[in-house]
């Protein structure tokens, strides 16, 4: 026979824990810029989708620094998910090392849509101007 | 006996054939991930093949459903923020059955899935409450006019199908432009009126999802609380073909059902919902 006690770990146990992963996705979400769509937080289809962010770096191709290069591409995703300051730290570094450049301005900007007037545009999120002698 | 006899049968404990749907549905979308992270899911799935069908009858722990949350833990592990939200639901889902293996209580069971099922639907309603995007109807007015949703509504009308696909044109176009010089494009209306369709859609999902999880929370076995949930699922289903998700929420559904008739429109919804994910024309 199950004790009180076990019965009532047993039964909100595991809500607990999504509970858990809910909370750490809607802090990420509001204060790390976490698009709703991952983490484990049920927002998908509530915001327009990361796919549509976009990463611009003056004087470079994304398109080229990406294309082979996997540790690139992963680092680019993270930032196209989560534009927040480490992010696009670690994006700029990442880009300084592989161009070898003297400095990198890195930025990444976001959609808008006015359902008014149909107006799609695009907003910078967050950017990064980093010279190589701060690596 | 008559086949509505041995269906019936089938489909009087619910408790057995949810959980052997939820295998269903795990072993495909566990085959469509196996491919990532091979390194460590080879050992695992050997060593489970190994153990399972060597110990199978022998050992009281279940193999099979801990062989798959390992490999549903790796995902995680190496992709926490890129893999599906129902992938997280479905690590509770079964960390839940393998609870229910050793303690035997179909009530905690049931608590557990009512209790999972009812925060994923209030916390996509918060999601949506907290995002002006969503709550102004400009979400829903970019996905439709990109072509995203209502895919089945297109072929009805092939005018607004190349709207759809300009409106996307215009984007790419957009995209190769230097965004510092902050132009911008104008999205054409694939269908009339779309700025208040979508503004009032926005505000009935949230009421209904909203609907669905207080009736869940209050009265879970109810033969009402179950037919408001399954025209959700359809509702979800018609906006976009989320076959991986809307087949957990109904395996979830079919736990808690107490109605032989809802029960069996529940195992059709899963299977179809596995058919379309095994065939890849929905998502997993």
């Amino acid at each position: 026979m199950i004790k009180a006690k076990q019965e009532l770990i047993l039964k909100y146990g595991v809500p607990s824990l999504a509970i858990i992963v809910v909370a750490i996705q809607l802090y990420l979400v509001h204060f790390q810029s976490l698009n709703r769509w991952k983490g484990g937080g049920f927002g998908m289809y509530t915001e327009i989708h990361y796919i549509y962010n976009q990463i611009h770096i003056s004087g470079v191709s994304v398109d080229s620094l990406i294309k082979d290069d996997p540790n690139m591409k992963s680092t680019l995703g993270y930032l196209m998910l989560m534009p927040n300051d480490e992010n696009i730290r670690k994006a700029a570094e990442l880009v300084l090392k592989t161009t070898n450049k003297d400095s990198v301005y890195l930025q990444i900007w976001k959609p808008t849509v006015n359902s008014e007037n149909g107006i799609y545009k695009r907003i910078l999120a967050n950017e990064i101007h980093l010279k190589k002698s701060e690596l | 006996m008559n086949y509505w006899s041995v269906i019936k049968l089938k489909l009087k404990d619910q408790i057995t054939l949810a959980s052997q749907l939820l295998l269903l549905v795990l072993g495909s979308y566990v085959f469509i991930l196996a491919e990532d992270h091979k390194l460590w899911k080879i050992p695992v799935i050997f060593l489970g093949l190994i153990t399972g069908f060597l110990f199978r009858n022998k050992t009281k722990h279940p193999i099979i459903w801990m062989v798959f949350l390992l490999l549903l833990i790796i995902d995680l592990f190496y992709a926490y923020f890129w893999v599906a939200n129902h992938h997280f639901m479905l690590v509770f889902m079964v960390l839940s059955v393998i609870l229910f293996s050793y303690h035997k209580q179909g009530d905690i069971l049931l608590k557990n899935i009512q209790l999972l099922l009812v925060i994923v639907l209030l916390v996509s309603v918060v999601q949506k409450i907290t995002s002006n995007q969503f709550m102004s109807g400009d979400f829903y007015y970019h996905a439709i006019n990109l072509g995203g949703l209502f895919k089945f509504l297109f072929p009805i009308f092939p005018e607004s199908l190349e709207i759809a696909k300009m409106n996307s044109e215009s984007l790419m176009s957009l995209k190769e432009l230097n965004p510092n010089l902050t132009e911008h494009i104008v999205l054409k209306d694939v269908f009339p009126n779309l700025s208040f369709v979508s503004r009032v859609f926005a505000w009935f999902t949230v009421l209904f999802e909203f609907l669905a999880a207080v009736a869940l929370l209050w009265k879970p076995k109810k033969i009402g609380t179950h037919i408001i949930f399954i025209i959700l699922l359809f509702g979800i289903l018609l906006t976009r073909l989320e076959t991986g998700f809307i087949s957990l929420l109904a395996i979830s559904g079919l736990y808690l059902c107490k109605t032989i008739k809802l029960r069996l429109l529940y195992v059709f919804i899963i299977l179809g919902c596995i058919t379309l994910i095994m065939t890849k024309f929905g998502y997993h």
